[in-house]
């Protein structure tokens, strides 16, 4: 009965139902800490929200069949404060800018990122940027944004050692309207 | 030779793969998903997931959020690729989607193929919602290292030849 295989068999049973617990644990203190510093109620702030338009003819930029597509970009000021996004079961943060917009009907929603970031320790979750260029040039499905209103929230995602994915938006939209493309000129120069 | 003896033993193995096999598909039932658990193979999402990390998914929601993690397959390649959300565009009957890495420098609409623009809930096979690091490293050395692979069989062999003593 007592032989090396049934020895090592129970060791590693052991290890392996003790790690579970102890991964468990870690994650459930962890969700508890962020549920205690409130992070679902986080501010942030948006402001001089400058947006352009541009008519880009690459499929890296969503053109298709050589049809030239609209495409957005933003320059923006922010500031927050992710800090207590940090504990000891966070491996990262991933910050992103997203604007939400309606589309054609009325029951079609939209949601495009401008800018995201990730942030692998606290010193770095303190935000503050100004005059910041969008990392993306955004085009929508349809051909145009058609200067609708579009509503800009900064959310984020916890990436933990352990454990579920975290995520969860501060609490501050910041409405823009979409600019139109400049006319003629712009085309050719692209 | 005891028989009797082989014959529990070759149940007993057979115990644990169906069980296993039964545990794995009845997650996928759950989740709705024809692999539940995957191993992350590529290293397009770090420092968040790294090769080996074992990830759970879930498909039973319509819509993807923005910044939500899908892992989806293409016909351009034959692996599963675990990105990010960037941006999606839906109304009630369909949802066009538009993914990236975080590593990565741009998004992933060359790995889409020919005349795809965007992603379709067909091409996901779920979302990411739990984490557990490195376990799945096991399962990549056993397909792609095959001094493991023929090392871990040859000790299963040994070790079934000293328990039948």
């Amino acid at each position: 009965m007592f032989n090396l295989v049934s020895r090592a068999q129970a060791v590693s049973n052991h290890v392996l139902t003790c790690s579970m617990i102890l991964g468990a644990l870690v994650a459930i203190s962890s969700l508890i800490q962020l549920y205690s510093n409130n992070v679902w109620g986080l501010n942030n702030s948006i402001e001089n929200i400058k947006a352009n338009a541009s008519l880009k003819n690459s499929f890296q930029y969503g053109s298709k069949n050589g049809k030239p597509k609209e495409n957005s970009i933003i320059k923006f000021d922010l500031e927050t404060d992710l800090s207590s996004l940090f504990n000891w079961n966070t491996k990262q943060v991933f910050v992103y800018l997203t604007a939400e917009y309606p589309g054609k009907s009325e029951e079609s929603y939209n949601k495009v990122t401008y800018w995201d970031k990730i942030i692998t320790n606290k010193e770095d979750a303190k935000i503050k940027l100004s005059n910041q260029r969008a990392k993306y040039s955004v085009w929508d499905v349809e051909d145009s944004f058609r200067s609708r209103i579009a509503n800009l929230t900064l959310e984020w995602n916890v990436q933990p050692h352990i454990g579920p994915l975290i995520y969860g938006k501060t609490v501050t939209k910041t409405p823009f309207t979409f600019a139109e493309v400049k006319t003629k000129k712009t085309t050719n120069n692209q | 030779m005891n028989l009797r003896k082989q014959i529990t033993q070759f149940l007993a193995f057979a115990y644990i793969f169906t069980g296993a096999y039964m545990t794995w598909r009845a997650l996928g039932i759950i989740a709705n998903t024809h692999s539940p658990i995957v191993v992350v193979l590529t290293g397009s999402m770090e420092p968040a997931f790294q090769r080996g990390d074992v990830l759970f998914l879930w498909n039973r929601h319509k819509i993807n959020n923005v910044g939500d993690v899908v892992v989806y397959e293409t016909s351009t390649k034959d692996i599963p690729i675990v990105h990010r959300v960037l941006r999606e565009h839906h109304n009630p009957n369909k949802q066009y989607v538009l993914t990236k890495g975080d590593n990565n420098l741009v998004d992933d609409l060359s790995l889409y193929g020919r005349k795809k623009n965007y992603l379709t809930q067909d091409d996901i096979i779920g979302t990411v919602y739990g984490y557990v690091p490195k376990v799945g490293y096991i399962t990549i050395l056993l397909t792609e290292n095959q001094y493991f692979r023929f090392g871990i069989f040859g000790l299963m062999a040994l070790s079934s030849l000293f328990q039948s003593e």
